[in-house]
Order: C-alpha cells, then sequence, then structure tokens
C-alpha cells in the first residue's frame, strides 16, 4: 500500500513528496469549502532539495497516528479520501481530541463514508502524494474539517532586514509554525492596532479567540497536534526547558538593549525601520512608546542586579550574553538542529534570536561581532533560512524595494508636486488679494515721487 | 539560622547569602561561585564544554522557574502574603514601616511578574510550571546519584538549595511541596545531599 509507506516510517527520511506535504495542499481534500489557508503558497518549496525537505518534515504523532497503519490497508488508495469527511461531521471542537480517534477509526473502517468532490479533485490533482501527505498529515480528520471552518489567523509584524519578521516573538511563532507545517493565515501587518489583541503576534484560533504570548501561541499549537516537539525524548525536552531559560535569561535582555536602549542602533536602524513601516499618525508616537515600554521591562528584568552604573551593567550583561552564545555554540556543535536532524520548538527560538542579531545592520553591534565569530551558529541560521524562509529571505528585499522602488520614482514626483502645489497655494492667495482689493498692484515704478505716486493711486481706482 | 529561614531570607533581602573573606564579602551564588573558583576550587573543571553548556542552561532554568515561582507563592498569592510573609517581611520594623514597606515591596514584585508574563497566571498555572520544571530536572537527573553523574556541581548545590527550601517550609498551602514530592528522585536526591553534607545539623528534616 502506498499510503502505507510513509506513516510507518516515523522520520520519514526523504520522503519525495516532502515538498508537497505543504499547508496549502492539507486542504486539498476540503477544497468545497475554498482554501483559506493558502497563506503560504508552496510553490518555492519544490526548489529546497526534497531530502532536506523531508528531513525537516513537521513530526506531528500522537497515538491515533499509531492506529492509522492498521486502518490505511482498507480502501487503498480511496481511503484518504474517505477520511476526509464533510466537515459538519466533524465538526466539535471540544471533544475533538479524545473523540475523534475512535471517531476515526471508525470512519477508517468503512473506508469511503463517501466521496467528496474536493476529495476527487484531490486525487486527480496528484492522489498518492495528497493522500501521503495526508496521511503523513497524520492529524486526525476530523480536526482539521472542524478547523477548516475558520483557520488560524496569525497576525505578526512585517518582515525587514532580510527576516521574515523583524520582531522576535513573531519570528519565533512563524518560525516554529513553518516547521510543523502549521496551516495559518499569516498576516504580516505594520500596525499592532490592527491586530485582534492590540500586540503582536496574536494568534486568532478557529474557535475565535486570541492568544497573544508567544509561549502560549506555541503551546496552543502544539495542543492543535502541531508539535515539533514530538520525537524528542524525555531528557531533550528537559533540555529544551533549560535552554529556553538560558535565552530568555541571558540573551533576551541584551537583544532588547541592543535593539531599542543603544542609542545609535535605535536611532538608525530600529526606529528608522518602525517609523517607516508604520501607518500615518502611529509612526510619530509608537516607536518611542515600544522603546519606553522594552525600556522598564529591561529594568524589571535586570532589576534585581543593579551594580553601581548603567557602564557597569551593560558590560555584566553582555559579557553574560557572549558567554551564552558561546554556550549555544558548544551545545550545538556541528549539528544542524539542536536535536538531530529535525527542528524542534527550542530550534525556533534559538533561531529567532540569533537571527534578529545576525541579519539586522547594527552600526553597534557588539554582541553581532561576537555571534559572526562563532560560525556554526552563523551557519545554522542561514541554513534554517534557505530551508523554511527561502522566498522570504528573497522577498523581503524585494517589496521593500519595489514599495521603495516607486516610492524613490515618487519622490521626485512627489517634490515636483509639493513645489507646484505651493505655487498654486501661492498664487490663489495673491490671484485673490488682487482681485478683492486687498492687495493692489502698483505698475508704476516705486519711485516716491508724488506725482508717480499720485498715478499710481489714480490706476488703483481704475483698477478698483 | 536554620538553613530554611536563611533561604527565604535571602529572596526577600536578595543579598543573602554572603560569604566574608578577609576584607572581601561577596554575595549572591554567582558571584561567591567565581570568588571560590578564583581560589582555585571548581567543581565543574571536570565537565567538558557541553555538560558545561548544560549545567548552565539547568541553573537558569532553575532560576528563571523554580525561583520566580517561590517569588509568585511568597508574594501574589494572596493566602499566603497575608499570613506568613507580611508579618515575616515587616517584622524587623515598627508599627506603620513593616506595612508599607511590605507593600511597597509586594508591589515591586507584582510590577515584576507582570514584565516577565507571569502577571496574569492563577496560582495552579504556576503550579504547573514548577512541575514542569520539576520533571525536566527529574530527567535530567534520572537514576544518577548527581546531575553530572559522580561528582556533585553547583547545579546540584542549586537544585538542593531550592528543593529543600520548599519541601521543609510550611506554608499556608503545601501544593508546591507536594508537587515536588511527586518526583522520587528529586526527594532521593536532597535526601543524600542532605545526609552527606549536612548531617551535624540533626537528621531528617526531610522525613
Amino acid at each position: 500500500m502506498r499510503l502505507g509507506g510513509p506513516p510507518r516510517s516515523p522520520r520519514s527520511g526523504p520522503s519525495p513528496e516532502g515538498p508537497r506535504s505543504s499547508p496549502g495542499h492539507v486542504h486539498f481534500g476540503k477544497s468545497p469549502q475554498g482554501q483559506p489557508r493558502r497563506a503560504r503558497d508552496p510553490s518555492p518549496r519544490p526548489a529546497a532539495p526534497p531530502g532536506l525537505r523531508g528531513s525537516a518534515r513537521p513530526r506531528r504523532r500522537d497515538s491515533p497516528r499509531r492506529a492509522w497503519p492498521a486502518a490505511l490497508p482498507l480502501g487503498g488508495g480511496r481511503l484518504w479520501m474517505g477520511r476526509r469527511p464533510p466537515s459538519p461531521e466533524a465538526r466539535g471542537p471540544a471533544p475533538r481530541r479524545p473523540a475523534a480517534s475512535p471517531a476515526q477509526k471508525s470512519r477508517a473502517s468503512p473506508g469511503s463514508p463517501g466521496p467528496q468532490p474536493g476529495a476527487a479533485r484531490g486525487a486527480a490533482g496528484g492522489g498518492p502524494a495528497q493522500g501521503r501527505a495526508d496521511a503523513y498529515r497524520e492529524v486526525l480528520p476530523g480536526q482539521r474539517a472542524g478547523k477548516m471552518a475558520a483557520p488560524m489567523e496569525l497576525f505578526c509584524w512585517s518582515g525587514g532586514w532580510g527576516l521574515p519578521s523583524v520582531d522576535l516573538d513573531s519570528l519565533a511563532v512563524l518560525t516554529y509554525a513553518r516547521f510543523t507545517g502549521a496551516p495559518l493565515k499569516v498576516h504580516k501587518i505594520t500596525n499592532p492596532w490592527r491586530s485582534p489583541s492590540g500586540t503582536l503576534p496574536a494568534l486568532r484560533t478557529s474557535h475565535g479567540e486570541v492568544i497573544s504570548v508567544s509561549h502560549k501561541i506555541i503551546t496552543h499549537l502544539r495542543k492543535e497536534k502541531y508539535n515539533a516537539d514530538y520525537d524528542l525524548s524525555a531528557r531533550q525536552g528537559a533540555d529544551t526547558l533549560a535552554f529556553m531559560s538560558l535565552l530568555e535569561e541571558k540573551l533576551l535582555p541584551v537583544l532588547i538593549h541592543t535593539f531599542w536602549i543603544d542609542a545609535k542602533n535605535y536611532v538608525e536602524v530600529t526606529r528608522k525601520w518602525y517609523a517607516e513601516a508604520m501607518p500615518f499618525p502611529l509612526n510619530f508616537f509608537l516607536p518611542g512608546r515600544m522603546q519606553r515600554q522594552y525600556m522598564e521591562r529591561l529594568q524589571l528584568l535586570c532589576g534585581g542586579h543593579r551594580p553601581e552604573n548603567e557602564e557597569e551593567l551593560e558590560k555584566e550583561l553582555y559579557q553574560e550574553a557572549r558567554e551564552c552564545l558561546t554556550l549555544l555554540s558548544q551545545r550545538l556543535g556541528s549539528q544542524k538542529f539542536f536535536f538531530g536532524d529535525a527542528p524542534a520548538s527550542l530550534d525556533a527560538f534559538v533561531f529567532s534570536h540569533l537571527a534578529l542579531l545576525l541579519q539586522a545592520k547594527l552600526p553597534s553591534g557588539k554582541l553581532q561581532a561576537h555571534l559572526r565569530g562563532l560560525h556554526n551558529l552563523c551557519a545554522y541560521c542561514t541554513h534554517i533560512l534557505s530551508l523554511y524562509f527561502p522566498w522570504d529571505g528573497a522577498e523581503a528585499p524585494p517589496p521593500r524595494q519595489a514599495p521603495a522602488g516607486p516610492e524613490t520614482e515618487e519622490e521626485p514626483y512627489g517634490r515636483r508636486n509639493q513645489i507646484l502645489s505651493v505655487l498654486a497655494g501661492l498664487a490663489a492667495m495673491v490671484g485673490y488679494a488682487l482681485l478683492s482689493g486687498i492687495v493692489s498692484i502698483q505698475r508704476a515704478t516705486p519711485a516716491r515721487a508724488p506725482g508717480t505716486q499720485a498715478l499710481g493711486l489714480a490706476e488703483e481706482d481704475e483698477e478698483e | 539560622m536554620s538553613l530554611v529561614a536563611e533561604a527565604f531570607v535571602s529572596q526577600i533581602a536578595g543579598k543573602v547569602p554572603f560569604i566574608h573573606v578577609g576584607n572581601q564579602v561577596v554575595s549572591e551564588l554567582g558571584p561567591i561561585v567565581q570568588f571560590v573558583k578564583a581560589k582555585g576550587h571548581s567543581l565543574s573543571d571536570g565537565l567538558d564544554e557541553v555538560q558545561k553548556a548544560e549545567m548552565k542552561a539547568y541553573m537558569e532554568l532553575v532560576n528563571n522557574m523554580l525561583l520566580t515561582a517561590e517569588l509568585y507563592l511568597q508574594w501574589c498569592d494572596e493566602a499566603t502574603v497575608g499570613e506568613i510573609t507580611h508579618a515575616r517581611y515587616g517584622s524587623p520594623y515598627p508599627w506603620p514601616l513593616n506595612h508599607i514597606l511590605a507593600y511597597q515591596k509586594q508591589w515591586e514584585i507584582k510590577r515584576k511578574m507582570k514584565a516577565i508574563g507571569w502577571g496574569n497566571k492563577t496560582l495552579d498555572q504556576v503550579l504547573e510550571d514548577v512541575d514542569q520544571c520539576c520533571q525536566a530536572l527529574s530527567q535530567r537527573l534520572g537514576t544518577q546519584p548527581y546531575f553530572f553523574n559522580k561528582q556533585p556541581t553547583e547545579l546540584d548545590a542549586l537544585v538542593f538549595g531550592h528543593l529543600y527550601t520548599i519541601l521543609t517550609t510550611q506554608l499556608t498551602n503545601d501544593e508546591l511541596s507536594e508537587k515536588v514530592k511527586n518526583y522520587s528522585n528529586l526527594l532521593a536526591f536532597c535526601r543524600r545531599i542532605e545526609q552527606h553534607y549536612f548531617e551535624e545539623r540533626g537528621k531528617g528534616r526531610l522525613s
């Protein structure tokens, strides 16, 4: 059985279907309901080497999954279609998870409760691949169907500096979502007030609730079976927690300091980006407000360890951050990801921290210089960027340039328009003044001889 | 002073523990470790680099989760605050000062909690975090006598300090110590260290 293949191997190494099993394709079977989640178009995916994609497969495994290989031999190629029942059947968010597994098994046994037109289309459009993709998806059809009703939407800061997002938390969540192939509709916005919770990143789940802390978003994704940590051993899970604490305590304060407190960096890089990106009235006060918030946060974070003066504190912080980077480098060694060949949530967090530091062009980047010296970390970042955000890395400059292009083209026009409008305004004012007699032009040369003055007055009367 | 009181005072005052050597006073765990290391005694010399990285990471985990949870329990859980913390914190001071300082400290801690994202956590969530942390420590410890096999390291000292305090302090609710007690290898670890290194203090505070 074709379909029996991949699911049986938990880490389906070089699955040639790797590139195809992308979020957009998951919902192939759901096409009757439209495809709201074509957020990340997988077209560039096939560009990535299949082997690598296969090795970077999302790992969402669960006990019901184990039952699949048993159920799969039934129905063969059409099984996966049968497994995609129409959504009304599968709606029922709360008891989804526990109930879905027996439900799923029972659905699996008949084999085909009814082929869906979308499923048929799906079958037409590369059936085995989709089947494998869907089967590999492993997520209980009931759940997906239930979620299809309202896909998860992620609101995050848009990209810049060669990254898909300039904000640490947004980047972490995006990366995690990419790792696990979670079907998210990503809204990259630059106006935090437009997000459902007022801050970014924010996730609107399929039930309409809004989660806005990045850890909680990732926990939610995990609960929805998009779990990149499934294959980790207990010890590795413990290591994950430990290293995330290390990141938070040692590296995060320094990152905040580098981007928001350090005067040169703030003015030339951070504030510039945010002020340019935000829409009109916000760009005046929001970056400043964000800076104040970050400063307060930093003070509270390091509040307990306040030595005598700022310089000392800074030095200490940077010292610890450098140590932290070195530790990370030592822990990574020469592996591709922290726990072997497949990315985990720790990789998402580490990547987001490091990528920001690496990619932004910081005028005063002491930590950046240190990071650049740790080659395995740099290679790690570029590897993840090229693998999971291949077009974002290229996309960020072109869209920035594309609006910047017409902008710079418009620039001369803009200038010209400005000058023209000023002239027009002046002309209008002068014309009005002349016409209404507030001002009058003395055609005679302004020689102060009374004769000419009289002439001028006479002319005035004439004009009026 | 008993170990328990010292530990709690350290969290309140922030500058204990300290050691006094000759003219120097070195306070807090990190600097003390560095100081001792400079004198030529270090517990983590035998570790390779990956292990050192892990040790640092786990120490941060303990600081991040256990310490914060302890602070939360002391200052943000109303029952504990009312019954124990306010009284104890304000006890050195005369009348209105004890209340004022206690409230001020509480407000400060609450601000800090908010900054690190713990402001909206309920007690249950905090206990769950503690559970996760203990689980991580327990898994890391496994069946070994110490975290890095045969020799105790700074991590062992830190973990012992926190766990022992949690286990032996009487608070209004015992859920925190119950969470720790769920992990038998951590209990055995604490008992072992207590017996090896603190025998003269009297036996069996850990029953």
